[in-house]
């Protein structure tokens, strides 16, 4: 469990620094991007946990031995 | 009675973006040629060139003997920073390939060799920036050090550095921050273990596009041996080599923020245009 924490933490930090690195690359203003970071890192974050419910969903059924 | 008139510089661009582009992709110098910039394009074969022949000398062309056997395909070296100096790197795989079929020692300088024929590939990289922006240029026209390939090259070199050249502090504090902070992480995560490109080659690839910041540590105190299992290695080595790859992202920004400032285009344009329009409205 503590690992699964761990890990967790590390994919949020690389997270926030893929969605930064993204939103400058998109808006030209550092107060836009800066505002939108948030916005950003929730649709990001979502975006992975809809496709690990999918990944584990395939792992379970059609995947599984 | 004599009328002098002054003849108009020609805004006719010197050449195609495109063709400029491909040609120093395929030969460094050879865009610069195409664009009748004789004396540049002659500088830049020889530094660019010069770079990959003494990495190949130092490694003893074995670079990619690098890659595991099972690796070893056709097409393999094409996601290597080599990459982007292609002639350099069809000959390296002509003359050199993937070694003997029997097993050799490294040289001692193999490490060195290999990371400057991979640097030969980024420095060809801002080259090709140079010629797509020297193309687009008026005939005869140059920028010399404002020009945005050498943006471009700063930072590759160190992450934010092209930002700060472009008076985008803000930008510049962050991108170092958090680039050069996750290679970091991701170097003390993996206890050094991502410093080897002989262990992690394609993991190696990415990690280098994140500049000095990760090939000094690698200078200095790269290649240990593991001697005792690292809980966290994998993740430090992911971590290392995702932040290489997002400064690929930084060097667009960075290419496109000078591009814009000297052509225009894009969001600014789009708002000057509206503006402009506004204002006919309003009269």
């Amino acid at each position: 469990m503590n690992d699964l924490v761990i890990h967790l933490c590390l994919f949020g930090l690389i997270s926030a620094v893929i969605v930064m690195m993204s939103a400058f690359f998109t808006e030209t203003e550092d107060g836009a991007a800066l505002k939108s970071f948030p916005r950003r890192l929730l649709h990001f974050l979502v975006g992975c946990g809809i496709l690990t419910g999918l990944m584990l969903a395939v792992e379970a059924t059609l995947a599984s031995v | 009675m004599a009328i002098l008139t002054k003849t108009p510089k020609s805004t006719r661009p010197a050449g195609e973006p495109t063709v400029a582009v491909l040609l120093t992709w395929f030969m460094p110098g050879a865009g610069h040629l195409y664009l009748g910039r004789t004396r540049f394009a002659l500088v830049a074969f020889v530094v660019v060139q010069g770079i990959y022949l003494l990495g190949l000398k130092l490694s003893g062309g074995m670079g990619f003997e690098f890659l595991q056997e099972e690796l070893r395909g056709a097409f393999a070296p094409a996601l290597a920073p080599e990459a982007g100096n292609l002639g350099a790197l069809l000959y390296h795989l002509k003359n050199y390939g993937y070694g003997m079929p029997y097993p050799r020692e490294f040289p001692s300088t193999v490490a060195l060799g290999s990371m400057l024929t991979a640097a030969s590939g980024m420095f060809n990289v801002a080259l090709m920036c140079h010629a797509h922006f020297a193309a687009r240029l008026p005939r005869g026209e140059s920028r010399g050090f404002g020009s945005p390939a050498f943006a471009v090259l700063l930072t590759w070199l160190v992450p934010g550095l092209g930002h700060l050249f472009q008076g985008r502090r803000l930008r510049a504090v962050l991108v170092f921050c958090m680039i050069v902070g996750l290679v970091t992480f991701g170097t003390i995560l993996a206890e050094g273990l991502n410093l080897s490109r002989e262990r992690h080659y394609y993991y190696w690839g990415g990690q280098f596009m994140a500049g000095l910041p990760a090939l000094l540590p690698e200078l200095f105190g790269g290649g240990k041996a593991v001697s005792s299992h690292i809980p966290y290695g994998e993740a430090g080595l992911v971590i290392a080599s995702v932040a290489g790859l997002l400064n690929i992202q930084t060097m667009l920004d960075v290419y496109g923020f000078g591009e814009r400032q000297e052509f225009g285009g894009g969001a600014a344009a789009d708002e000057s245009k509206a503006g402009a329009s506004a204002q006919e409205t309003g009269a």
